[in-house]
């Protein structure tokens, strides 16, 4: 047989195709694009963070470098209180919120409850209904109908009520499609339902309970209008003292405390992520 | 290749593997239907009893029985808003899903040790103070900011262009502070979807992107769904972002109530406008699940 | 798994150091004058427990003022903030919080007064209450200041940047002009933007009656599409990113804005404008009323309330306060009008029932 047979067009091509596969010309792309998504969600952050070291005070523009916010904030006790406050009811919502859709979730996916549709509907009120409804009713409810004061259980009532959805919305999304085999195998294995729930489904479930849970701390830490109508004066938190300050032109320090807030939580997550590496070695 | 899409049938199994709930599932169920009938259930009724009732010349409810607040909410003044913001938040959620998607199935397929920087790298922006960030972008986008800066002083444009205040500026702002939540439910897709049935596509012949169109985009649908309703359902009253970017001169039907609460002291007028939103999305759900259904 | 473990520690760790922090010493970046001697001291009661609940406008009471107020008196303040008067309504009507100082608007005043929700003042508690101009006094909301005493004054006003504008403008009639389509920023606030027109035919400004409504619609039809933003809180961020050039704005803002750059002319409308006065009143169910009243006394102390004006720029009509002011601060024609263009100003009355059909008129001209 002559050797020189010309290989037919369509093997050239697929030969040609592999060095481009799919998946590697799809992750460079894909790679590309998210650079491009995270160039995107940062500008105005570098912004922020740039304007926190401006000597000038409306932040339009560039007069100098300065350190005096940062150091007006560390003074600044009202707004580092209100940090505070700020952070214990996103915690704690986060937790509650968590707890419940992920909770949620499960039980209505794995049994069939009374008035199933009611409740599946019933859930996303919080999410439809417009906040200053929200916060005015159960303004009412807490301090007419419940005589509670007002302060941080209220508040982190009224975060949990509005975060918990998303929770249990995510953790639905992943629960779809999973092997329904994967309990039974685990109580045949003679777990109970809430071993089985807790060792097995859980971990599964992970991913959406993360992504559930960081949601949940974002919506409350920038919670405004609800909190507006169930805090106390004690639980003032920090959107309601920033919002204000939009009235003499927003503060640097706040510049200032956005910059301290990002730079902590990438120094813990680059810390964790190096201690587990160095465990797994 | 449909074939391979049939992993979904695992889903219609599970309606038949769905048990009666014990007494235990019960116990466990009841802090969250407490909850819903407390904290749900309860103020969405008073919500819909003060929609009936009256007001003071001081703002405060009087109840005394009137179809006044649903006579005056049908009016094309509301409907027009409303449409308005149910239309903003439908062009939301569509380009969140484009640029999102992506960046999730990057992140869902990155090395396992990547991914939680990555997620968090997602959501840190949204750590800083809502007014900070929005304020940001309107000192890029105003007349005198930084984008015009560059269009101007390279000489592209005569005159600085008007970015701000006008619907791309609100579009632009409600993308950008609803993106995390598409692209965290569609990661959680993507984080489980089987390296192997993905090379299997690739390696049967289908191009990119039919093996995309056909088999990957169906495998993660759960996780677009949930981050379809998690930008749509609450852009829709998200009134802060439209009135700051937009400059307040398209209102937003959440401002609409909003300000029933306040200047205009009409609180049961505001409750109806809610109730019958509150209507308008059950209905809009009730339907998408009866087609579900029927598939 | 490890990566939830390590998530828990990180936001853990963010609480305890919250939690850790100690409590930096309560000072503000503006400077805190000596403590005045033993002359003026605070009247603190004994029969009443020494605290006190302030619900206020967001920046309008410096926290320096707050502080100092309680270490002369041991009496421990917290503040709560609202963005607008009904704001404040709504909560306080539902009952929430157990306020002992409100800070409402003139109009505001008059209608708690006429709903009998105010705790009266004696003014042997406030004897401060001289210092106040004899203009801002038993005004028509609340005559012989039975039930609040006024804080800070202000006017709603037009600024100009001249650098874009180069023609004298006058008034309303001379910002809503055509030339000037998508270069306006006006107050979000629908019964200020009634009040202009009303002005501009003439009309009072609390004459919002069903026929007027209807008379002035026309010309807010006229008007409105000429407007780029709406922006009740902070109008001046438009003006100075060059967005507009033109806005009616809030005396405060005008005067932050002329103390930023001189390109900012600030114009009294010549139809007539919205003197506002915002006042400090004690809720009638208020548990602390001596103690409010101290409060009320401290505030009115000249160099109290120069520390105010110090911090925000708005009409003090505290006359022993503006003795210690400096030049520059009672040049600013944004925070200090002649008493000829005060004549020219009205107060608001409350409007009730109104306030809904004024807010539908201006949302559905919005919407066109």
């Amino acid at each position: 047989m002559p050797a020189d047979v010309a290989t037919p067009l369509s093997t050239r091509l697929r030969g040609f195709q592999a060095l481009f596969s799919g998946t590697r010309l799809q992750n460079s792309f894909f790679g590309l694009w998210t650079l491009g998504v995270f160039a995107f969600l940062y500008i105005p952050i570098v912004l922020l963070v740039v304007f926190s070291f401006n000597s000038s005070r409306l932040n339009i523009r560039w007069e100098g470098f300065s350190l005096r916010w940062y150091s007006a904030l560390f003074s600044n006790a009202t707004l580092i209180a209100a940090l505070q406050n700020s952070l214990i009811v996103a915690v704690a919502t986060t937790v509650l919120a968590t707890i419940l859709g992920t909770v949620g979730a499960w039980m209505l996916y794995r049994y069939r409850f009374p008035m199933q549709r009611a409740i599946g509907l019933l859930i996303f009120i919080p999410m439809v209904m417009p906040e200053v409804l929200m916060g005015v009713s159960l303004l009412v409810l807490f301090v007419q109908l419940l005589e509670m004061p007002l302060g941080f259980l209220t508040l982190i009532i009224a975060h949990t009520t509005f975060c918990f959805p998303f929770v249990l919305v995510g953790v639905q999304a992943r629960l779809h499609g999973i092997d329904p085999f994967l309990e039974e195998a685990a109580l045949d294995l003679g777990a109970t339902p809430i071993q089985a729930f807790w060792k097995v489904i859980v971990p599964y479930l992970l991913p959406a309970i993360i992504s559930g849970a960081l949601m949940s701390f974002t919506l409350s830490l920038d919670e405004y209008i609800v909190s507006v109508f169930t805090t106390g004066s004690q639980t003032q938190t920090l959107p309601l003292k920033v919002f204000g300050m939009a009235k003499v032109g927003l503060n640097p320090q706040l510049n200032a405390l956005s910059t301290l807030f990002i730079l902590a939580t990438v120094l813990i997550v680059i810390c964790s992520q190096l201690l587990t590496s160095k465990k797994s070695t | 290749m449909a074939g391979l899409a049939a992993a979904s049938l695992g889903a219609k199994d599970s309606r038949t593997y769905r048990r009666t709930p014990g007494l235990l599932a019960w116990l466990v169920m009841l802090p969250l239907l407490a909850w819903l009938v407390l904290f749900i259930v309860v103020p969405t009724l008073m919500l819909v009893v003060v929609s009936f009732a009256d007001r003071d010349a001081l703002g405060r409810v009087v109840y005394q029985f009137s179809f006044d607040n649903y006579a005056r909410a049908f009016n094309w003044i509301w409907l027009r808003v409303l449409l308005q913001s149910v239309g903003y938040a439908l062009v939301t959620t569509l380009i969140c899903m484009a640029l999102g998607y992506p960046a999730a199935y990057f992140i869902g397929r990155a090395p396992v040790r990547w991914r939680a920087i990555l997620l968090m790298l997602v959501m840190v922006p949204f750590w800083t103070s809502f007014l900070i960030r929005t304020y940001a972008w309107i000192t890029i986008l105003s007349k005198e900011g930084l984008i015009n800066g560059l269009l101007v002083g390279s000489g592209l444009f005569a005159e600085p262009v008007t970015l701000l205040y006008t619907p791309f500026a609100v579009i632009l702002g409600l993308v950008y502070n609803f993106l995390p939540f598409m692209i965290l439910p569609i990661y959680t897709s993507v984080e489980k979807l089987d390296g192997a049935m993905i090379e299997a596509a690739y390696d049967l012949g289908a191009g990119p992107t039919r093996a995309f169109s056909q088999v990957i985009i169906p495998l993660t649908s759960p996780g677009i769904t949930a981050g379809a309703l998690l930008v749509f359902i609450p852009s829709i009253a998200m009134f802060a972002i439209t009135s700051l970017m937009g400059g307040g001169a398209d209102p937003n039907i959440g401002e609409v109530i909003y300000k029933q609460f306040t200047a205009g002291r009409n609180q049961p007028f505001g409750a109806a406008l809610g109730v019958l939103l509150l209507l308008i999305f059950v209905a809009a759900l009730w339907l998408t699940q009866r087609m579900r259904e029927e598939d | 798994m490890k990566h939830t473990k390590h998530l828990i520690a990180a936001l853990a760790a963010f609480v305890l150091a919250g939690c850790g922090k100690p409590a930096p010493s309560p000072t503000t970046e503006a400077s805190v004058p000596p403590a005045e001697p033993a002359a003026e001291q605070a009247t603190s009661t004994s029969t009443e427990p020494k605290t006190l609940s302030v619900f206020c406008w967001s920046e309008y009471i410096p926290q320096s003022v707050i502080d100092q107020f309680s270490k002369e008196t041991g009496i421990k303040v917290s503040v709560e903030n609202y963005a607008s008067n009904e704001e404040m309504l709504a909560k306080l009507l539902a009952g929430g919080g157990q306020y002992d100082i409100i800070q409402p608007s003139e109009y505001v005043v008059g209608a708690l007064i006429k709903e009998n929700l105010l705790h009266p003042i004696d003014h042997a508690n406030v004897p401060n209450l001289t210092n106040i101009k004899p203009t801002f006094l038993n005004m028509s909301f609340d005559p012989g200041n039975q039930f609040s005493v006024p804080f800070m004054v202000g006017s709603v006003g037009i600024v100009v940047n001249t650098d874009l504008v180069k023609e004298d403008i006058k008034g309303f009639a001379d910002v809503f002009q055509d030339k000037y389509k998508q270069n306006i920023v006006v107050l979000d606030d629908a019964r200020e933007i009634v009040s202009w027109a009303l002005a501009y035919k003439g009309l009072s400004v609390n004459a919002v009656t069903d026929e007027n409504v209807a008379a002035i619609k026309p010309l807010l039809a006229q008007w409105l599409p000429l407007v780029k933003v709406y922006d009740s809180d902070s109008p001046k961020t438009a003006l100075l990113n060059g967005d507009v050039a033109i806005g009616v704005v809030w005396g405060g803002e005008g005067a932050i804005l002329l103390n930023e750059d001189k390109k900012f002319k600030w114009v009294i409308p010549s139809e007539g404008a919205h003197l506002f006065v915002d006042s400090l009143a004690i809720p009638k169910q208020s548990k602390h009323p001596m103690n409010a009243q101290a409060f009320m006394n401290f505030i009115l102390r000249p160099e109290i309330s120069k520390q105010i004006s110090d911090a925000f720029p708005y009409t003090n009509p505290n006359m022993a306060a503006r003795a210690l002011l400096t030049p520059e601060q009672l040049a600013n024609p944004a925070s200090y009008p002649t008493d000829e263009e005060i004549s020219r100003m009205e107060i608001f009355t409350d409007i009730g029932e109104q306030a809904s059909k004024v807010d539908e008129i201006v949302t559905s001209l919005k919407v066109q």
